[in-house]
C-alpha cells in the first residue's frame, strides 16, 4: 500500500477513503466512550486544585483589601472586609470545582430524566 | 535555597535544581543574559515543533509512531475544546494546542536527567496563565461588550445582596490565573525536590536500594503528573474560555 499521496487523484482517492472509514469506525464503536481518556486522573487532582483556590482566594482578598487600605488610608477595616470577601469567592470557585466533578461523573448534565417528574413535582 | 544538613555525609541540595545561571561564564543575570531556562524553554518549542511539523510530515493515512503522537495530542485537545466550550470555542483551538503542547514538553523535558524545568518557576507559568486570563478576558469584551460584565453580576440573587456577591465574583476571576499558575509551578517543584530527597538518601548503602525503587516510582508518577498537569492547564483553560464566549450563568 502506497505510504504517501502523489498526485491529487490520489489525495481524493484517499480522502474518500478516509471517510469510508470514518463512517464504517463510527458504526462500530461504541456510542458513550466515557468521560475522557484522562477523567480518571482529573478527579484525582480535583481536591488538590479545590485547597489551592480556596487559599489564592483568601491571599488574594488579602492582598486586595491591603492594598485598598494603602491607598485610601483606612488600615485594617478593608483588609478585614476584604479577608472574609476573599474566603467566599475561595470557598465560590472550590464549589464550582466540585460542581465540575459532579457534572463529569454524571455524563449529561440535563434532559436524561424526562420520565415520572410530574406527578412527583407536587410532593416536592 | 539549599537546605544544607551535613550529618554522616549525607547532603540535601534539593532546591538546587531550580537555580537559574548563566549559560556562558558566571556573573549576575540580566534579562538579556542567555540562561538555562533559556535553552530549555527555547528546547521546549523545537520539540513541540519536532512532533508537530517533522513528526507529520509524511502525511500518511497509516501513522508512524511520531505522527500517531501528533494525532493524538490534536485530537485530544481538539475533542476537548468542542465538549467543553462548544463549536465556537475551536476558532481558538491554534493557541489552546500550543498551549498543551508547550506545557507537556516543558514537563516532559525537565524530567530528562540534568535538565532544568521551566515550568517548576512561577515566572514562566505565571506569564502562561496571565496570557489566558487577558487573552479571555479580552474576547469576553469584544464578543460580548459589556454584556460580559454579567458574569459578575448574579440575577438570580436579590437586589441587595447583588454588590456584595460582584465584590466575591470578581475576586474569584482573580483567582483563575494565580491558581493556575501555582499549581502548576507547585506540581513541579514538589515532584522535582521529592525526587532529588530520595536520591540524597542513596548515598547511605544501608538505605540505597529503597531510596533508588522510591526513585522509580517517583519518576513514574512525575511522567504521570507532567501530562495531567498540561492537561489540567488546557481543561481550564477551555472552562474559562467557555465563560468568555457565553458569560450567561
Amino acid at each position: 500500500m502506497a505510504d504517501k499521496p502523489r498526485g491529487d487523484a490520489d489525495r481524493q482517492a484517499d480522502a474518500d477513503r478516509l471517510q469510508a472509514l470514518e463512517a464504517k469506525l463510527a458504526a462500530l464503536t461504541p456510542k458513550p466512550s466515557g468521560p475522557s481518556p484522562m477523567g480518571k486522573y482529573e478527579q484525582a487532582n480535583l481536591a488538590w486544585r479545590m485547597v489551592i483556590e480556596l487559599v489564592t482566594g483568601l491571599g488574594l482578598g488579602f492582598v486586595f483589601g491591603y492594598g485598598l487600605d494603602y491607598l485610601l488610608g483606612t488600615t485594617p477595616f478593608l483588609m478585614v472586609l476584604f479577608i472574609f470577601l476573599g474566603l467566599a469567592a475561595g470557598v465560590k470557585s472550590m464549589m464550582r470545582t466540585a460542581g465540575e466533578l459532579d457534572r463529569t461523573s454524571g455524563a449529561s448534565p440535563e434532559g436524561d430524566k424526562p420520565g415520572p417528574a410530574p406527578d412527583r413535582d407536587e410532593r416536592d | 535555597m539549599a537546605t544544607e544538613e551535613t550529618g554522616g555525609g549525607l547532603e540535601f541540595h534539593p532546591m538546587d535544581q531550580f537555580v537559574v545561571s548563566p549559560l556562558f561564564g558566571d556573573g549576575p543575570v540580566a534579562w538579556y543574559t542567555p540562561t538555562n531556562v533559556t535553552l530549555w524553554l527555547a528546547l521546549t518549542a523545537l520539540a513541540s515543533i519536532a512532533v508537530l511539523v517533522l513528526g507529520t510530515r509524511g502525511r500518511a493515512i497509516v501513522p508512524n509512531r511520531a505522527q500517531s503522537v501528533a494525532e493524538l495530542a490534536y485530537g485530544l485537545v481538539h475533542k476537548m475544546i468542542e465538549d467543553i466550550a462548544g463549536k465556537d470555542g475551536l476558532r481558538y483551538f491554534p493557541y489552546i494546542l500550543t498551549l498543551f503542547m508547550f506545557i507537556v514538553f516543558a514537563n516532559l523535558l525537565g524530567l530528562v536527567p540534568m535538565a532544568f524545568t521551566t515550568t517548576s518557576h512561577i515566572a514562566v507559568t505565571g506569564v502562561l496563565a496571565l496570557a489566558v486570563f487577558f487573552g479571555v478576558t479580552i474576547i469576553g469584551f469584544v464578543k460580548n461588550g459589556a454584556h460580559f460584565l454579567d458574569l459578575f453580576w448574579v440575577r438570580s440573587a436579590p437586589l441587595a445582596v447583588r454588590p456584595v456577591l460582584a465584590v466575591i465574583e470578581v475576586i474569584s476571576y482573580f483567582v483563575r490565573p494565580l491558581s493556575l499558575s501555582i499549581r502548576l509551578a507547585g506540581n513541579m517543584i514538589a515532584g522535582h525536590a521529592v525526587i532529588k530527597v530520595f536520591a540524597g538518601f542513596a548515598a547511605i548503602a544501608a538505605v540505597a536500594p529503597v531510596a533508588i525503587i522510591a526513585v522509580i516510582g517517583m519518576y513514574a508518577f512525575e511522567v504521570l503528573v507532567a501530562i495531567v498537569q498540561a492537561y489540567v492547564f488546557t481543561i481550564l483553560t477551555c472552562v474559562y474560555l467557555k465563560d468568555a464566549l457565553h458569560p450567561s450563568h
